[in-house]
Order: C-alpha cells, then structure tokens, then sequence
C-alpha cells in the first residue's frame, strides 16, 4: 500500500517550483502518529509499553476507522455524508433485533449492511438525483434514521451476551494469532477502499467529480449514477461498522454513534484529503483515525487531566490541517509570508 | 325509506352512546384537563431515560393528564431552552431537572409561577426553588445526589473489603454542577473509608457514546496497577467498565466496580461478578411521581412532596428478582 495521494486535473506546477512535497503523500501524518506514539511511551512506559492498550485500540478503533475510510471516498467526491451516526443506531438495531430476537445473527448482520445501504442509496438519490446539496440532505435524513432507531427499538437496550462463543463473534470479534480480528477487518476494508480509489475507474471518477462536476459530465462520466453509488457504499460501510460495535460490545443502545461524528470526519481532514475534493488519501485517514481514537486514552495515561482532552484534539486537528495546506500548496504559504512581510 | 330510517336511528344511538361515554369517561379521571411539561433527560429511549419516560406516561394515563416528553441530551442549556418553550404554552405543570442549577432557572420558575403554574423537579435537585415555591407544588422526586454517591462507594467498600490506603477511580461527570454531586459523594465515601482516590472527567464525547470509555479506562488501569476499586454514576458508561476490565485483563472481583441504573448490560456485568453493586435510582418512580404532584397541587393544593427514590444499591440476588421488568425498561 503506497501513500501517494492520487489527484487529477491540477495544472502542472510552474518548473521552478519543487515537487518534493507533492509525492510526499501521507507521510507528514505518518510521521505525526509516531511521534504522538513517542511521546505517550516517554510520558507513560507503563501503559505504552504493553500490550493491553494497544489491544483495547485494535478493539474500539476500527468501527471509526471504517467510517472514516468510507468518508474519504466522499469527501473524495466533493461530497459530506452526517448520516453516519443514524445508520449505526439503525444498523446495529437491525442486527441486535435479529439476534437476540430471531437467533438469527447471519441473517442480522445482512440486515445491518442492507440498511445502511438502504439509507445510502435514498441520500445518494436525493443528492444526485434532485441536486440538493448533501449537507443539509444528510442533516436531514440523520434526524429521520435516528427517530426511526429509536421507534423500532421502543428505546430498548439488547444485551448480547448469548453471542459469546458463536462463529459470528470469533469470526469478527475474537482473535487471530492475539490480534483482535476487528483490527483485521479495518485493514481489509482499507485495502479496498484503496484499491477502489487508487486503481479502479469508480475511484478516479469520484476524483474527476470532487475536482469538478461539470468538467466531469462533459467528459462523459454520469455524475448522478457514481454518487449514488457513492452513498450506496457509504451507507453500506457504516451499517458494516456499526455491526463490528455492536457485537464486539456484545450491547446496542438506541443513542450508539452519536459520539462519533466529529471524530471520523476529523480523521479524514487531519489525514490531508482536501476538504474541498479531488484529492484524498486512504492511508492519511487511516493513520487520523489511529490518532483521533488514541488521543482521550493517550491524554489520561498521561496524567493530564481530562478536562484539556478537546483542547489537545483541536490543537492536534489545526495543527495537521496547517501542515497538509502547507505542504499541499507551498506556494499560497509564500504569498502569505510575503503578504506579513510587507505590512511589517 | 325504512332501512334506511333504521340505519340512521341505529347512527344517532350509537352516537348518543358514544358521545355520552366520552363525556362520562374523563370525569372520573383526577387529572382530567391538566397538561403537563416533562423534562426526561436523554434521548428518546436510552436506558437512563426509557423508564422515567413509562413511568411518566403510565401516571399521565391512569390520572387524565396530557403528557409532552421533552428531551434535552442531557445538556443544561437545552433544559433551560425547553423550560421556556413550556412556559410559552402555558400548561398547568411542568417538571424540570436540576442540572443547569438555581441560578439559571430562577428568573423562569418565577415567571411560570405567576402564571400559576405547579413547577416540579425530578431527577437532579433544585434546593433553593423548592424551599421558595414547596407551598405552590414545587418537590423533588430523584436521589438525593451526595447520599446516592456515598451508599454505592459504601457498597463498593463492603463488597471489595477495601482497606485504607487503596486506590481508587471515580469516573464521574465532574463538570456539570449539581449533577456531579453523585460522583462527589462517591469520593467522599471512598475518602471515609480511607482510600486515596482520583478523579477523572466523562467528556463530552464519552457522554454521547460510551463504548469510547473503553480505552480511556483500560489506559487508566494500566498506568495505576494498584487500582482496586472504580466507581461512575452514569449510568451507561457503568455497562461498559467490564469491558474495559476485560481488555485489560482483569478478572471479575480483581477491581470492584461500583455503578448506577440498570442497563442490561450492567445486569450482565453484575452477574458476572465484575460489577459488585449498582445504585438503583429506580427511574419509573421518577416518571411517575411527579405527574401525581402535578394532580394533588392542582386539584387538592397540597405541598411540594420529597421522595428519595433511590432506595439502594442491587447486588446479583436482588437483579434476579427484577430482571424480567429491567428488560421492558421499567428500571
């Protein structure tokens, strides 16, 4: 898996310009998940140094990581996707309800996949179809799964404990070779989605369409048809990572999610995909949602106290946002050294 | 013409019946009429606020009386918001919860008791408005928040044999106010007891969605290996601290776990031994109580009554007794 960032379109770079940053790819957030690694070991070799959090990590990142990876494909697209966290409470309903109701957790976790995949292709046809941009689509149809979620549960919580054992936990709960396997589902559905981004035509449409629709349509490429698609598999990776929560908590509360809005799509953009599309990079968001998921539990472990938490995330989020516009775009940072260096 | 003059006698006596039933029906009802306001808390159905919600509506029901759900994501300000869009509507009571405190809501009880509106709350206390309006319906029906902390932290203490000079973790919501008064008193039993104890802040995040305390706790009991106790009173981060004792490899009984409410998967943890005790805020008395305040102030002028509704903690033998009515949320 390469970390090229894979863009298209841009006018090449005037030749006295260097090029050294443009092939630099997710490297800078590489280097800054190490780094915070580095500095967890030196503040806290008792906690870093050891297996358990590290294994706790590879348990409770990857539903995060999964969405992230599949945001990335949208904002890709020039598109944002906030119906995530309604298609987990949904999702993981339909699994909870077909497993501990049906005793049929196969049959559940189809179910979860569907339905979010259901809720996707409905945003992707009213996105694509009607033209109405997908924030406030997104916004809207989150408000209505969520209701839907709490409607169909009655607001009731599933305990799952009658899982444990079974295939389908050890299948996508349980351990391989002392790695929690949830860890190696993420990767595999990172590999695809790089695939899918970096060496499949969907992908490179996605690019074409982030960095222009209209360019795109002229092109030949049908805009509506990719984005539906586009949500479709959104929808589906969510209902996927809702799954992953739900039966590695072996639990399903109505309200699961709702913490992780801010936190998936803060891991694409710290990642260094554009936030204004065309360009993305799956292994950037990969390793932002290593960091975004290890920052509570790296803060605690270091004695500071809870309360800096969001201070310290935002800091970090700047911070990465700065350093990929500067390397991504050197040129606009000397326009403004010359701009600062002029008013002095 | 006859079938049809008998089609339409049969209509008017049937509508007689029904009109005259109608009217007669909501008589009988004490708190036929009223409408009231009420504050549950969370969100639509999650296991804090499911049992308050069935116990509000079974009272509103059995008294007459219309019920609106308001829900807040237990955030303060959103409570003060939908306070004033009560007041707005001018029904005859409304519940309130404490946490944005005495302050924030004075100004806007004043003004809803002027309107002769019966104000209650439930859940979280407001002590300084109840003492003011207790003559005008103002109670309190909800743990008494300090004596709620200390009885699980002396539950913890029993069932752990916890000896002075053991470490301790309150995971509380320490940044909201009032309502970190639960936490508070569970440190300060723990304190009494004679451990050393440390406090650590639920953030917003691990509010909205528990399952993220995992790692944060599995950090904590790593970097202090002398931990023998941990004590929360929330209620869904309580189902998840097995979890985390789990992944850090601990057995049940290694760590004591004091908790609150009844989640079923606190239920779960409490079965498995690794949570020893679960304060039991008995949340249907909390829905329930305070829509008959609204009924006995209205309809008879009584006072504003006080009811500690959390009797005590559960421990496995008493969950057995309970569990079939846990699970259909009436917990």
């Amino acid at each position: 898996m390469s970390g090229s960032d894979v863009s298209t379109g841009r006018p090449a770079a005037p030749k006295s310009s260097p090029r050294w940053h443009a092939h630099l790819g997710a490297v800078p957030i590489i280097v800054v998940f190490f780094a915070l690694i580095g500095i967890y070991i030196g503040f806290a070799p008792e906690v870093f140094l050891r297996w358990p959090i590290y294994n706790s990590f590879l348990v409770t990142i990857p539903p995060m990581l999964v969405l992230s990876l599949g945001l990335t494909l949208v904002i890709a697209a020039g598109e944002i996707d906030l119906s995530f966290p309604a298609v987990i409470a949904l999702s993981g309903f339909l699994f909870a309800f077909c497993a501990d109701k049906l005793h049929m957790p196969w049959l559940g976790l189809v179910a979860a996949i569907g339905g979010g995949a259901l809720v996707g292709v409905i945003n992707g046809w009213l996105v694509a179809a009607l033209g109405i941009p997908s924030i406030i689509i997104t916004i809207g149809t989150s408000f209505f799964w969520s209701g839907v979620a709490t409607v169909l549960s009655g607001g009731l919580s599933y305990a799952l404990n009658d899982l444990t054992g079974t295939v389908i936990a050890r299948v996508f709960s349980g351990t391989l070779l002392g790695v929690p396997v949830e860890a190696l589902w993420a990767v595999a559905v990172a590999a695809l989605i790089w695939a899918i981004l970096n060496r499949h035509r969907f992908g490179e449409h996605l690019l074409f369409i982030g960095d222009s629709r209209e360019v795109a349509r002229v092109v030949g490429i049908n805009t509506v048809r990719e984005r539906i698609k586009l949500f479709t598999l959104m929808g589906a990776l969510a209902g996927f990572a809702s799954f992953l929560m739900t039966v590695a908590n072996l639990s399903y509360f109505s309200t699961q999610g709702q913490g992780l809005l801010l936190s998936a799509l803060a891991a694409v953009f710290i990642g260094g995909s554009s936030v204004f599309g065309g360009s993305a990079t799956v292994v950037g968001s990969f390793f932002g949602a290593m960091i975004i998921g290890m920052l509570d539990a790296g803060i605690v472990a270091t004695g500071v106290s809870g309360f800096w938490v969001e201070v310290i995330v935002g800091l970090v989020f700047v911070a990465a946002v700065v350093l990929h516009t500067g390397l991504g775009d050197p040129a606009r940072v000397k326009a403004l050294q010359r701009r600062l260096m002029q008013r002095e | 013409m006859k079938l049809r003059m008998s089609f339409a006698s049969a209509a008017a006596i049937a509508a007689a019946l029904f009109c005259g039933t109608a009217a007669a029906a909501p008589q009988h009802k004490l708190g036929a009429g009223l409408t009231m306001y009420f504050q549950m808390g969370g969100s639509p159905g999650d296991a804090s606020t499911l049992p308050r919600e069935l116990g509000a509506k079974a009272a509103a029901k059995a008294l007459g009386v219309r019920l609106i759900s308001q829900y807040s994501d237990w955030q303060p300000e959103k409570m003060i918001e939908q306070f004033r869009q009560a007041i707005a509507a001018g029904p005859q009571c409304a519940e309130i919860m404490g946490h944005p405190g005495n302050a924030a809501f004075a100004p806007l009880v004043s003004k809803a008791e002027a309107q002769g509106m019966v104000v209650t709350a439930g859940n979280v206390p407001l002590p300084k408005l109840e003492a003011k309006y207790r003559t005008n319906g103002f109670g309190y029906v909800g743990t008494y928040l300090v004596q709620g902390g200390e009885t699980t932290a002396a539950a913890m203490v029993k069932a752990g044999h916890l000896k002075p000079g053991d470490e301790a973790l309150e995971y509380g919501v320490f940044a909201e106010g009032i309502r970190g008064e639960s936490d508070e008193g569970l440190v300060m039993g723990l304190k009494k007891a004679g451990l050393k104890v440390y406090k650590l802040n639920i953030s917003n995040a691990v509010n909205a969605d528990p399952a993220l305390s995992v790692p944060i706790l599995v950090a904590f009991i790593e970097r202090h290996p002398k931990l023998k106790a941990i004590g929360t009173q929330q209620g869904l981060v309580t189902s998840f601290i097995p979890k985390a004792l789990q992944e850090a490899g601990k057995k049940p009984g290694q760590i004591v776990v004091g908790g609150i409410d009844l989640a079923p998967t606190t239920i779960a943890g409490v079965k498995s031994g690794y949570i020893a005790a679960t304060l039991n805020q008995q949340l249907y008395m909390q829905g329930f109580l305070p829509v008959v305040q609204c009924v006995l102030t209205k309809r008879f002028d009584l006072e504003g009554m006080n009811v500690n509704t959390a009797a005590g903690t559960d421990d496995k033998a008493l969950l057995d007794k309970i569990e079939p009515l846990i699970k259909k949320g009436y917990y």
